[in-house]
């Protein structure tokens, strides 16, 4: 009972798109698919819902084939859901038409379902907290309603899989926490396998069991989201998702010595294999101490901006350009001589 | 890069065997049958056209264009065709471009209406504005009385004219420029005109460095659309140009196949060639203009006004008014009024007043009954057909863009642009027989007027629907087929219901075209299978102008109706849909 792809390959002419991807979804499984734009991520999901026919590879949902190179199950014979970036919210039908709609065509409706479709369109209105919002049309809701009528209607005849394009991605920032709740609580309730697309660390972060970081094409790394944020094993994701500064120099039996400057020695500090190999440690901004004295590695503030609650600065090391967050109690002017000391190992994981 | 190919081709060989005839190959079959049909139906029969201009019974010939282009009356009238399109073109640009300038960037009120009055004169056809501005203008006539009053020879106006039908062309077609205008000036974006102020630059600067280089484009490609337009008429030269002795190509190819001389038609078709490169070179003119337009597409359409005419503006309002008002209403009402006369030259009064020309026209005259069941069997065949066919392949050219779907459309383009004299011309040599030796009976049947309407106006439909399908995300259809709907069910729900009242538009074009259309059947219509346009034209040849007002009025009358339908079903559908 997984969804499964297995070498999947797609080529737009001769640029590929997703290269030679292996992935397994558990059943109820929120699988978060995180990456920059052009990463791949929406021909993934278009892949999963059958819009695009791989290259390469298959794709199995729910134990059936439904994607090889020379098959591939049309959308509507899959059993599938989905939350598309713009709603695609039908603008000629009531709220309770759009849920009405899957409820009367989709393949794998159960016979429970088929018996009582009016029932459950209230079933999922409540969900959503929509109830008294039945009869109305699209233009008369608001974003976020409109994005809640998207979710259940995704919902409505409770398929295997639920598929979401960058849900949020056209709400303003509060509504998007608010939704952030939302979509967490349907997956409780439900306990549908859901591919979640998104370029919002913190909406990875926040609401997935496991994150896959895509890169041109192909994943840079799977994992939990204590694992992509604590532990990233490549450089793209320790930038993308933790915005990691990459301190060059060498590592010892002792430690890290940044810059290979023998006089330095960061103990008791770990990092992934793979930058220990290459000599570099991946500093989130956070995990830099600023002292205006002492033994650490010798910068000067470029920029400063404040936060609240803490300032952000750029600081240039020796031709680095750096960002630390440190507390805003005590700001320093630009162009102030620091000392960056990271902090405590216990801190940094 | 050898092994790829190799692999490649296994690959297709292997797919062979395993099916008979793989599904890809049913496409590629299916896409080279419709495009072959694409390229008989609809170029075709201007190369038979073209060939026919070259070739006589004993092979290939420069003999016709020798013949046609050596006499003097042949230069006599490309000299007045090009006078009259030139003529009447700087006048729809004068008009358009003020119209559009006013109707976008002022803050002159009723612009709607403005709009619709605007319109109104493009919706109806040429002949008949012109037949209503010769009952304006006949020598008794009100409006002729009190020009006799004015100073100067102002009662001497005489429409049958190259002049006259400079201004009746001029009158007809300057909706297009006006309507080029308004697009383009409002897709000038504010901010850009802001941000030149901003930088220094006073109110004439803006103009003449910003406006003016950014509109040009738009207007110039109107203006090329009414010279088209200009070419193409048949109505107002056959109405005005026939009885006041100017002859222009249109109505010269008529006078030649009308006149059945031993080469007729091989002198048509030298006049067709002659009057369809000019157009060729207006459109192929208007295509290098247009293309340069193409980065203002993506800028929204900004409809606030952007200048106050101040204390001037109750004096603008009333002088547009007087304008739309009098060339419009005042020679359609001088066309009511005639209708309703017992017969030509009598005064309107209480006394003369008479509904009998009503009565002929819709029970006693044979012909004219059978000329509104032959135009309604044809407007709505032509609509039924290119409402299925158009909007099929408007779907296409919008979900699939590719160079093939992109040359279909212009495929499907170029009867339309050609004018509808050449085309007529063209449709009589490709359907006499199809094949050599093969005459299926079509040509003098109401069976080549349907063919030729669909080849004609299709385009139109493609247009109107592809404008109604880029409107609807993809994302709907895919949310469709997402829920489990595909095929008939996802055109039932979804599709039909968000692009009907667009589409409808362009099929309702088609079919108030193909209804009111003169120029094809007059060259293609045969006895028995008579369309109104041709009818109309028959009554007025032959003097019966009261038979042709009252006509003409019935149809004016039925146009209005089924236009006021379609504003109905719109301004419903926004209400219940709503402005997305």
């Amino acid at each position: 009972m997984t969804t499964t792809l297995r070498e999947v390959t797609k080529l737009f002419g001769s640029t590929a798109a997703l290269s030679s991807i292996d992935l397994e979804v558990k059943d109820g499984e929120f699988i978060a698919v995180l990456g920059p734009s052009g990463c791949g991520k929406t021909t993934l999901l278009r892949l999963l819902a059958g819009f695009e026919t791989p290259t390469t590879g298959k794709i199995e949902i729910d134990g059936v084939e439904t994607a090889t190179p020379v098959h591939v199950t049309p959308p509507e014979k899959r059993n599938i859901g989905m939350v598309f970036q713009s709603f695609a919210l039908w603008p000629h039908m009531k709220v309770k038409e759009q849920l009405r709609f899957p409820l009367e065509h989709h393949k794998y409706l159960s016979k429970e379902l088929h018996q009582r479709k009016k029932e459950r369109v209230s079933e999922v209105l409540q969900m959503v907290g929509l109830q008294e919002y039945a009869d109305r049309m699209p233009n008369e809701l608001s974003g976020g309603q409109k994005q809640r009528v998207a979710l259940a209607r995704a919902i409505a005849a409770q398929p295997f899989l639920l598929l979401m394009d960058e849900p949020l991605s056209s709400l303003d920032a509060e509504l998007r926490l608010d939704m952030r709740k939302e979509i967490q609580t349907i997956h409780r309730k439900t306990k549908t396998s859901i591919v979640y697309v998104t370029h919002d660390q913190s909406e990875a972060l926040a609401m997935a069991d496991r994150i896959i970081v895509m890169n041109q094409g192909t994943i840079e790394q799977i994992g939990k989201p204590r694992e992509i944020y604590n532990t990233p094993r490549t450089e793209f994701v320790a930038t993308f998702v933790g915005k990691a500064n990459m301190v060059p120099g060498t590592w010892s039996a002792e430690g890290f010595s940044p810059f290979s400057d023998p006089s330095l020695l960061w103990s008791s500090i770990q990092t992934a294999s793979p930058f220990m190999k290459n000599g570099t440690l991946p500093v989130r901004p956070e995990q830099f101490q600023l002292n205006q004295e002492g033994n650490g590695l010798e910068g000067q503030i470029l920029h400063s901006q404040y936060q609240g609650k803490e300032i952000h600065y750029l600081v240039d090391v020796k031709g680095h350009q750096w960002t630390v967050h440190a507390p805003a109690h005590n700001p320093l002017p630009i162009g102030t001589q620091v000392f960056l000391v990271p902090v405590t190992t216990r801190e940094l994981s | 890069m050898q092994d790829l190919k190799r692999t490649e081709q296994k690959g297709t060989a292997a797919r062979l065997s395993s099916f008979s005839i793989h599904p890809i190959w049913w496409r590629k079959i299916f896409i080279a049958v419709s495009l072959g049909l694409l390229l008989l139906v609809f170029v075709l029969p201007i190369g038979r056209l073209i060939w026919l201009s070259f070739t006589e019974e004993t092979g290939g010939t420069l003999r016709h264009y020798l013949q046609v282009l050596s006499e003097a009356g042949t230069w006599h009238v490309i000299s007045n065709t090009l006078w009259m399109a030139a003529g009447s073109t700087i006048m729809a640009l004068i008009l358009g471009v003020l119209a559009g300038w006013l109707v976008t960037y002022s803050d002159i009120r009723a612009k709607p209406w403005i709009h619709v009055m605007v319109m109104l004169l493009f919706i109806i056809p040429s002949y008949i504005v012109t037949l209503s501005w010769t009952q304006l203008l006949r020598s008794s006539s009100w409006f002729s009385n009190m020009l006799a009053w004015l100073p100067g020879n102002a009662a001497t106006l005489d429409l049958y004219t190259l002049p006259g039908m400079i201004f009746m062309l001029g009158l007809s077609h300057y909706p297009l420029v006006y309507l080029f205008t308004v697009a383009v000036l409002r897709k000038i974006p504010q901010e850009l005109l802001w941000a030149a102020r901003a930088s220094g630059a006073g109110s004439m600067t803006v103009f003449r460095k910003l406006t003016l280089p950014l509109a040009l484009p738009g207007i110039a490609g109107g203006g090329l659309l009414a010279f088209l337009a200009n070419l193409d008429n048949f109505g107002i030269p056959a109405f005005l140009g026939i009885p006041g002795d100017i002859t222009v190509l249109s109505t010269a190819i008529y006078q030649e196949v009308a006149g059945y001389g031993p080469s007729a038609f091989s002198r048509a078709a030298v006049l067709s060639v002659i009057l369809g490169v000019i157009a060729l070179a207006g459109t192929v003119l208007q295509w290098l203009v247009l293309r340069k337009s193409k980065q203002l597409e993506t800028a929204h359409e900004d409809t606030r006004p952007r200048f106050s005419l101040g204390s001037w503006r109750l004096l603008v309002e009333m002088a547009v008014w007087s304008f739309l008002l009098f060339i419009s209403f005042v020679p359609l009402a001088s066309m009511v009024s005639s209708s309703f006369l017992p017969a030509y030259g009598v005064d309107l009064s209480w006394d003369t007043i008479t509904g009998a020309n009503y009565h002929f026209i819709l029970f006693e005259n044979e012909k004219a009954q059978g000329a509104i069941g032959n135009s309604l069997v044809l407007a709505l065949t032509t609509a039924g057909t290119a409402l299925i066919l158009g909007t099929m392949v408007a779907y296409y050219r919008v979900r699939r863009p590719s160079s093939l779907t992109r040359s279909v459309e212009i495929v499907i383009g170029v009867p339309y642009a050609l004018p509808g004299m050449v085309l007529a011309l063209a449709m009589i040599f490709a359907w006499m027989e199809p094949i050599p030796g093969w005459n299926p009976g079509i040509y003098g049947t109401i069976g080549i007027l349907i063919i030729a309407y669909v080849t004609r106006f299709m385009i139109l439909q493609v247009r109107g629907s592809i404008t109604a399908l880029m409107q609807v995300d993809p994302s709907m259809e895919e949310a469709s087929h997402i829920f489990g709907a595909k095929g008939w069910s996802k055109w039932r729900k979804i599709m039909l219901p968000l692009i009907l009242p667009g589409v409808l538009s362009g099929t309702l074009l088609v079919f108030l075209t193909s209804f009111t259309e003169l120029t094809v059947s007059s060259l293609l219509m045969s006895t028995g299978n008579e369309t109104i346009g041709v009818t109309i034209f028959d009554f007025e040849q032959a003097g019966y102008t009261q038979y042709s007002t009252a006509f003409s009025t019935i149809i004016v009358f039925l146009m209005l109706m089924s236009l006021l339908v379609l504003l109905l079903v719109h301004n419903y559908w926004k209400k219940k849909v709503g402005n997305q």
